[in-house]
């Protein structure tokens, strides 16, 4: 009779708040429509049909930072692009994400040269790096189910305990 | 930003204190290695380095031939036989295609009616690869271009590109700019070129060739090349606080100190209030009221 289950337990399931709302992020990440270079081509490509990111709840890539969750880098991030990556990020709500998607975007690429920050990691911080020149859009979608493990595993007092780290 | 870090003097190097970093001001892409050359395509040129190679083959051939007699008196001497003569070099054919087209002398229509009409204006005229090139004198580059869109004969309508190179090493001149000139009507193209010293302005293209605005303040950008009488001569691909004209041969690829800017201030902010001040000055209110 112990292990029989009670009428109330064929309705309901007990977890924890924080597991449901990662599951609720993690299921609806939209990202914001900004293309830098080549890798944006890749991306694109990840987001039509024949790769579908829709699949994953990324499909919706919103316009506007104000009503987006994740920030693709794709492609080289010059210092002239710079403070503008940096102005779209601090313009995203939290809670907030980056991939910095291709060689170029993780560490300059080729570009060691005057005019290429060394990897966007320097202005913004940064989630998921993926390689590859550019990577195809499997890549891409390998990282964002990392991205995705990524949320499900974290914690929601480790992120505001960073926020106010950063804030002081 | 901070200053131009001065190349350090050879020596022992300091040891490094402390977790390894990376020190760009010592490292090999910060090394400039100015060029001893000027490769400036052109006939003169280009028959002046002929005769230098035709000079030193005759040299060669006449001391290879003084050897021979030497060591032909030599043996003789000594009762040996005498050694081979010397068999003059054949200068190797090359019947590839990939052949280097070298400059020859200007026989296209244009070039020569440009010549007729511009007399002692053109510096130079030569083809190459099929494509025509007239030097023009620096003074007289506006003149020209009318010349080229004006003249019935002519019609060269469309600038299409323009552009610059930096040559340190040259004595009289250190930038060359070319003008492509395409002449949609007769589908033909043409390239005028003038050699600019340091500090000299040329005049700006932009009241024959609207299209020229653009590129001027490229070259400008990139070669701290000025014209006179430009609508806008700014920065246009660099932003608008960067120090330096990075197409320069003394520019290091790594670039002078741009990796210490500080992206945690608002940096966008200072770029846009730069901006506002610009348009101010010329009367522009972006502000929305």
């Amino acid at each position: 009779m112990m292990n029989q289950p009670t009428a109330l337990e064929h309705v309901l399931i007990t977890t924890k708040v924080e597991k449901v709302i990662n599951w609720a992020r993690a299921s609806s990440v939209w990202p914001m429509t900004f293309g830098l270079a080549c890798c944006a081509i890749e991306m694109m490509a990840a987001g039509a049909s024949r790769f579908d990111f829709d699949r994953f709840g990324a499909g919706i890539f919103r316009a506007t930072p104000r009503q987006s969750d994740l920030m693709i880098v794709a492609g080289t991030v010059t210092y002239k692009m710079a403070p503008i990556i940096k102005r779209l990020y601090d313009q995203m709500p939290e809670p907030k994400w980056v991939i910095a998607m291709g060689s170029c975007a993780t560490a300059g690429g080729p570009f060691d040269s005057y005019h290429t920050i060394q990897g966007v990691d320097k202005i913004v911080p940064v989630d998921i790096y993926i390689p590859g020149c550019p990577p195809r859009p499997e890549s891409l979608i390998y990282g964002f189910l990392k991205l995705q493990d990524k949320i499900m595993t974290s914690s929601l007092a480790d992120r505001y305990k960073e926020i106010f780290e950063e804030v002081g | 930003m901070s200053d131009p870090i001065e190349p350090q003097a050879p020596g022992e190097p300091e040891v490094p204190a402390g977790p390894y970093v990376y020190d760009y001001a010592a490292s090999p892409q910060r090394q400039i290695a100015a060029p001893k050359t000027v490769p400036l395509p052109g006939l003169r040129a280009y028959l002046a380095e002929v005769a230098a190679q035709q000079a030193a083959d005759e040299a060669k051939w006449k001391k290879m031939q003084a050897d021979y007699e030497t060591a032909k008196a030599k043996a003789e001497a000594e009762g040996k036989e005498p050694p081979k003569p010397p068999v003059k070099p054949v200068p190797r054919k090359d019947d590839t295609d990939m052949k280097t087209p070298w400059p020859q002398e200007a026989r296209d229509p244009d070039l020569l009616r440009l010549q007729s009409l511009l007399g002692d204006r053109v510096e130079e005229a030569f083809e190459q690869a099929g494509e025509l090139t007239c030097q023009v004198k620096k003074e007289s580059l506006l003149e020209v271009l009318r010349t080229c869109r004006d003249d019935a004969e002519l019609k060269y309508e469309m600038l299409a590109d323009h552009a610059g190179t930096h040559y340190p090493a040259a004595k009289d001149f250190a930038f060359s700019l070319v003008y492509h000139l395409t002449s949609v009507s007769r589908r033909k193209r043409l390239r005028i070129r003038i050699l600019v010293p340091e500090g000299f302005e040329p005049e700006s293209a932009c009241s024959v060739y609207p299209s020229a605005n653009w590129m001027e303040r490229e070259t400008f950008d990139m070669l701290g090349v000025r014209f006179k009488d430009h609508p806008d001569m700014t920065r246009i691909l660099c932003p608008e606080d960067w120090e330096g004209h990075p197409l320069r041969k003394e520019y290091p690829v790594v670039g002078w100190g741009q990796r210490d800017i500080d992206f945690r201030d608002d940096r966008a902010g200072v770029l846009m209030r730069i901006a506002m001040q610009k348009a101010g000055q010329m009367g522009i209110n972006l502000k929305q009221p």
